[in-house]
Formats: C-alpha cells, sequence, structure tokens
C-alpha cells in the first residue's frame, strides 16, 4: 500500500525531474539575456522606466527602423517562398528517382550549407562586381555591352536581387535536407494502398504525401524563418548599410552608435516577430495523421 | 481528455514561469559588483597608460621590440598598459583625486589631451630640459601648447590623403598639371578634381574617382574634416551656413563621376588594385597595401583646396606626464627615447603611425612608405593648410558620424535640399558638444 502511494508520487514528480535541466538551462541562456535585454531596452542607467530609446527608434533622423523592418520583411517574404519551392522540386526529385551517383549530387546540392554567410556574401560579391567572373561571362558571350553595376546606393534593386541570389544559393539546401528526410520517411505502403484503390498521383500528392510531410515542412519553415528575419552578414557584405535589416541594425546601434538600449530594442524586436510567425507555423501547418482523419 | 489538455497547459505555464524566475534570479546573482583594482607599487617601474598601440599586434610590438631596448639602455623598466580613453578618464580622475598617482606617461589622442590639461590634470612641460636633436613641425608644435601650459609633446601623427594611378594623369582637364596636383599648388582645387573626374567619364565611360563609404568606411571624416572645413572654414559651427550649403550642392555633381560602388567599400586599397577606380582618397594605413602592392603604380598626394584652403585631419598622438606622477625624471627619458627619430621611424615600419619629427622623414629608407611619407609631409607644409582635428566625444563619436552621413544620405543620394537637411540636423549635433561638454574641435575654436 504505502509503496504504491510512494510509486505514484515518483510518477507524479518524474517527468519535473527529467524536465529541470532543460529549465534550467533555459533559465539561463534564454530567460537571463531576456531580463537584461528588457533591462537596457526599456530602463535607464538608474533604473528608472524610459521610453527613449522607443523614442530615438521611431522619431530620430538617424535611425533607419522603417527601412530596415520593411527591407527584412521584405527579403523574408520573397527568399522563403522561393526557398520553399525550389527545395521541395528538389526533394521530389531525389526521392523519385534512382540514379547512378545519386548520392554525391545530393552532396554537391547541400555544399551551400557549410559556407557561413559572411563567407557567401563575400563569393557573390566577387563574382557580381563590376569586373566580376559573372559581368566577364556576360560580356564575352556578348550579351551585354556594359558591365552589370550590382552595388552601391544608385542600384539598390539590384543589390537586393544579389542579396536574394546569395540566400537563395546558401540556404535552400537546409530547408532540401529537411524535406526530403521527411519523404523519406512516408511508407510505401501507404502510396501503394492508394494506387490498388485507383488514386492518381495528384491524388496520391494531395491526400497522403503533403499531409504527412506536413511536420517536415512546419520545420523548415520556422527554421529557415528564424534565420530569415536575422538575416545579416550576407546584406553587410553585399549592400552595407544601403539595405538596412534589422539585425544589422542591432550591430550598427551597439558597436558605432554605442546605443546598447537601442540594439536590445532591435533584437526584441526581431524575437517578438519569430515568435509571432513560429505560432502562425504551429497553427496552420498542424500535422495531420492519416488515422486522425476523421 | 479535457483534463490532460488541462494538465499540459499548466505545466507549459510552468515551464514558463519558472524560465523567467531563473533568469531574474541567475541575473540578481551574476550581477557585477563594483570593485577598485589595487595598483602594483614596484618603485622600480614606471607605468605607462596608452589609448594607442591596443590592438594584440601593435602591444607586442611595443612589449617585445620598443621597450626592451629602452630598458637595455637606461635599466628602467616600463609596464606598458594598453587602456580604453574611457578608462583612462576614470583612472586619472580617481588617481588624481585620491592623490595617488601611478602612472608616470600617458599617451593618447590630441581631443584627450586637450581635455585633460583643461581640468589641470597634466604637468607643465616646460620645467624639463630640452629634447636634443629633432624638430617638430609648427603645427604640431603649436598645438600642444594647450591651456597655458605645454601639455604634451607630439609623438606620431596618422592623417587622410588622396592616392593617383597615374593613368589617371592622361586625363587631366586643361590647366592642370600632373605637378600641380602632386605638390598641391593653387590650381589643384575641388573644382579642377570634379573637371578631372568629369573627363575620366567623358573619354573612358567609367567613374573611377572613390571613396570608402561603406558601413566601416572613413568616408564620414571626408565629409566633416576635408569638405567642411574647405569650404567652410570649420567643422561644426558653419554647419548649416550658405558655404556649407554651397559645398553640398558641389558635392552632389562631384557624386555623380564617383563609382557607385563607393557605398559597399570599407577600405580603397583593393579597388585601386582592382583598377575600379584611378583616384581615391583614404586612411594612409587603409590604402598602404595597394602602394606597398605597386608602387610604381601610384602617387600619393595632397587634397584638393577649397574656397577657405585646403582642410584636413590630422591625428596627432602625444605623450604628457599627469600632475602629480611619480618617477617624473624617468618618465622625461621615455619621452625622449619615444621621440627620437629613429625609434618613430621603426614605429611607421611596423605599425604605420607617421613621424612627428622633421628629421625622421629622411630617415624613412626607400621604397612604398617614403611615397606615403612624402605626401603626408606635403600635405602638413602647405602654406594654405587649414587643420582639422576629430573631436573627443567619446561615446557620443558615433553619433556625431552619423549626423553627417545623414545628411550626406538625404541630400546627395536622396536629392532632399541642403538648406532644410543641415537646419534639421545642427541641433542634433550641437547637443553632442552640450551633454559631453567636449570643446568644439579645430578649426571651429580658433
Amino acid at each position: 500500500m504505502r509503496y504504491r502511494l510512494l510509486a505514484e508520487k515518483l510518477d507524479r514528480i518524474l517527468p519535473y525531474l527529467l524536465i529541470a535541466p532543460t529549465v534550467v538551462y533555459m533559465g539561463f541562456f534564454v530567460g537571463y539575456p531576456l531580463v537584461q535585454g528588457v533591462k537596457l531596452a526599456f530602463f535607464d542607467e538608474q533604473g528608472r522606466f524610459t521610453t527613449e530609446n522607443v523614442d530615438y527608434l521611431l522619431n530620430s533622423p538617424l535611425s533607419k527602423f522603417r527601412d530596415a523592418l520593411f527591407y527584412t520583411l521584405l527579403i523574408t517574404g520573397i527568399v522563403i517562398p522561393v526557398e520553399f519551392v525550389l527545395a521541395l522540386l528538389l526533394a521530389f526529385f531525389f526521392n523519385s528517382f534512382r540514379f547512378r551517383g545519386k548520392n554525391a549530387a545530393i552532396y554537391v546540392t547541400i555544399l551551400p550549407l557549410t559556407i557561413s554567410d559572411v563567407a557567401a556574401g563575400l563569393i557573390w560579391y566577387s563574382m557580381l562586381t563590376g569586373n566580376g567572373f559573372a559581368n566577364k561571362l556576360l560580356l564575352n558571350l556578348g550579351v551585354i555591352s556594359e558591365p552589370i553595376q550590382f552595388f552601391g546606393w544608385q542600384n539598390r534593386d539590384m543589390e537586393l536581387l544579389a542579396i536574394i541570389i546569395t540566400e537563395v544559393w546558401r540556404s535552400t539546401a537546409i530547408v532540401f535536407v529537411i524535406l526530403l528526410a521527411g519523404l523519406q520517411m512516408i511508407s510505401h505502403e501507404y502510396l501503394e494502398a492508394a494506387e490498388v484503390f485507383g488514386a492518381n498521383a495528384l491524388q496520391r500528392l494531395r491526400y497522403i504525401v503533403l499531409p504527412m510531410l506536413m511536420p517536415s515542412i512546419q520545420a523548415a519553415l520556422i527554421i529557415r524563418t528564424l534565420f530569415a528575419l536575422q538575416v545579416f552578414g550576407s546584406v553587410w557584405v553585399l549592400a552595407g548599410r544601403d539595405i538596412p535589416v534589422l539585425a544589422g541594425e542591432a550591430f550598427y546601434e551597439h558597436t558605432q552608435m554605442h546605443h546598447t538600449g537601442v540594439a536590445a530594442l532591435y533584437a526584441l524586436i526581431i524575437a517578438a516577430i519569430s515568435l509571432s510567425l513560429g505560432a502562425l507555423y504551429i497553427r496552420f501547418f498542424k500535422a495531420r495523421y492519416l488515422e486522425a482523419g476523421r | 481528455m479535457l483534463r490532460a489538455q488541462a494538465k499540459t497547459s499548466l505545466i507549459v505555464a510552468a515551464i514558463i514561469i519558472i524560465v523567467v524566475l531563473a533568469g531574474i534570479a541567475v541575473y540578481f546573482a551574476t550581477r557585477p559588483t563594483t570593485e577598485q583594482p589595487t595598483p602594483p607599487e614596484k618603485p622600480e617601474k614606471i607605468v605607462w597608460a596608452s589609448t594607442q598601440l591596443v590592438p594584440p599586434k601593435e602591444q607586442a610590438f611595443v612589449k617585445d621590440q620598443l621597450l626592451p631596448k629602452f630598458k637595455q639602455e637606461t635599466g628602467i623598466d616600463v609596464e606598458f598598459v594598453g587602456i580604453s580613453y574611457s578608462d583612462l578618464v576614470l583612472k586619472l580622475e580617481s588617481e588624481i583625486k585620491a592623490g595617488k598617482v601611478t602612472v608616470s606617461v600617458i599617451a593618447d589622442l590630441h581631443g584627450g589631451l586637450d581635455m585633460f590639461a583643461s581640468k589641470g590634470w597634466l604637468e607643465d612641460l616646460r620645467k624639463f630640459p630640452q629634447l636634443e636633436g629633432r624638430t617638430f613641425p609648427k603645427i604640431l608644435e603649436d598645438y600642444s601648447y594647450l591651456h597655458g601650459i605645454k601639455a604634451y609633446v607630439p609623438w606620431l601623427t596618422a592623417t587622410y590623403v588622396m592616392v593617383v594611378n597615374k593613368k589617371a594623369f592622361d586625363y587631366l582637364p586643361e590647366g592642370l598639371t600632373p605637378d600641380d596636383v602632386i605638390k598641391g599648388t593653387e590650381k589643384w582645387t575641388y573644382d579642377a578634381l570634379l573637371a578631372w573626374a568629369k573627363n575620366i567619364y567623358e573619354k573612358t565611360g567609367k567613374k573611377l574617382l572613390g571613396f570608402p563609404a561603406g558601413p566601416n568606411g572613413l568616408f564620414v571624416r571626408f565629409l566633416h574634416g576635408y569638405l567642411y572645413p574647405a569650404f567652410t572654414g570649420a567643422q561644426v559651427e558653419n554647419f548649416d551656413s550658405p558655404e556649407a550649403v554651397e559645398m553640398w550642392n558641389y558635392l552632389k555633381q562631384l557624386w555623380q563621376y564617383v563609382n557607385p560602388a563607393s557605398t559597399t567599400w570599407d577600405a580603397m586599397a583593393d579597388p585601386l588594385l582592382r583598377e575600379e577606380v584611378w583616384i581615391a582618397w583614404d586612411h594612409t594605413a587603409r590604402i598602404k597595401d595597394a602602394i606597398t602592392t605597386k608602387p610604381d603604380q601610384f602617387v600619393v598626394v595632397p587634397v584638393p583646396r577649397g574656397p577657405q584652403g585646403r582642410g584636413f585631419i590630422l591625428v596627432i598622438v602625444g605623450l604628457a606626464i599627469p600632475k602629480g606622477a611619480p618617477y617624473q625624471d624617468a618618465a622625461w627619458k621615455l619621452i625622449d627615447y619615444l621621440t627620437r627619430p629613429e625609434t618613430e621611424v621603426e614605429i611607421l615600419e611596423n605599425v604605420g603611425f607617421f613621424p612627428s619629427v622633421q628629421e625622421a622623414s629622411g630617415a624613412v629608407p626607400e621604397g612604398p612608405l617614403k611615397i606615403l611619407a612624402e605626401g603626408v609631409n606635403k600635405m602638413l607644409n602647405a602654406r594654405d593648410a587649414i587643420v582639422a582635428m576629430i573631436p573627443s566625444l567619446g561615446a557620443k563619436g558615433g553619433e556625431f558620424k552619423q549626423i553627417y552621413l545623414t545628411a550626406f544620405e538625404q541630400i546627395v543620394l536622396q536629392g532632399k535640399d541642403p538648406a532644410e537637411v543641415t537646419k534639421e540636423l545642427k541641433p542634433e549635433l550641437l547637443k553632442l558638444f552640450e551633454e559631453t561638454g567636449a570643446p568644439l574641435p579645430p578649426p571651429d575654436s580658433g
């Protein structure tokens, strides 16, 4: 009798014991910086509440907040759908066909994943610059007669294009890897069964593959969106502050302007947008299992 | 089913609360406590605090090469302390107020030493014997007298210059000779630069003038330390004057012939070497690579002059002795050693700062550094020179720069009215000097 009570008690405590290390970890690496960030952004040196940093962010002629917000969302809004479609096509391709050297082809596809964003920025900068490889190639082929200017404030649309090319080149791979893994987990038995009952390819995709791929799509989108909101290194290399982005402004305000509070505010804003988008993804890309489809 | 869900939410809520509480706990537990470091007291050793030569490579040069020679010669041990400007202010203030000074020699930029002298924290160096065998240029000598005392001995200098690819001389506008440009005669004006860049563009179809206007570039120094003094005679005071409006209109015109990629460049050595530009302006340290790689291809020339004169920034590093410092005779010996021509040449070769004594210029060995040193020297000795100094605004220095950059972006890049933009920004600029109590930088104050 007493043993059973003890066992029941232990059963109740056990989950908390198991997650305790995680909680401590999170408290140290998430909770502490969060408290510190809020303190930096909203309190002055004497510990009094202040909206000075918000004022600066929104109203100072020196602040580039509105542009930064606009460009960050624009880049995220363009890059993610492009990457997603590309990655999905690649994943279907590699999952459906067997051919010699397939593994090697997959490795090559995910190679850009190993390169840091700054390095990727530098690679594309030297390729796209006036005397770069891309311009030389086009000139020699006779496609253009003047080098295309990709960089500089006057060419911001081209700078934006360069950033998008770089980002897509660099990070389609991560989406691809996650989606490919998701596809490979779908059992062939479902598809065979559907075939037996006369479902065509489109129906199989619509009713079996996509629903079962949902968890992978969700994970890929969340990871990729978080990275896109923090985009910084490649933008900094390719466009400097011609195209301001949130993370870049946080860096600039901290290192050049010594506005620690404003930098913290930027960080909080990035965190808030990430959280809300993450919540949206979780809501709209809920996994639907076949067994639960009543 | 419902109960299970409620339980899950409870657990999630509990986790969030615990995480936040843990965060608060960790924050209070690790909050930095105030503590006073106790300075080491060793009679046979003097302390030299410097805001310059602080990067690891430069410190290694000072500690392994420069100071051992001094010890060998005099038997005096020197502890080199690389320190930030704000820490140096704090250290000096507390030591002088406590009447217990430990630092014997300080090395800092002109602006910082100006501030120390204004507070009466520096010894008058006239009480020490003359330094033999070296002549300081008049400009440097004049600036070192501050608030009624000889505040410091000029030690090192740095500046920003123009570098010209010799190919560009084939496209000089009419009436301008290569000699005018190299020697910096009356004819080498900002209008002449405009005509030159335009001519190059019309004949080659390329915009071959360039500036380091990227996010970490120093283009902002060109705005406040070169154009402003040359056109308005001041850096800050005349920020929104009619002359300033004229200056901005000039820059708008010039920018038509500036390589548009300039806004992404942080340093001009690479664009010069890639021949994306033929004429560039930058800091001597950032342009050095181009000249050392292809010394035959480039010439270093003085900057052009404007209606008010030839404005340029002079960075002066001076050596001073704090009031009431210990072992002042040993400190003077160190200053004597550091300002010798051969020591200054050694510093130029190792870390790229230029000498402050005329004898040293003659001692620079032939080669790329000589090209640079000669260019710098010509600018220092130009008759119409207007010397500008970087204000010492401490942490507010970033905002100072951003104000000039914002004006540039709005006027030149976005085409807004210069009179309106400068009027809007001027109060922000003045606020910085009010808040920090820093004096307006030369040439404004004199």
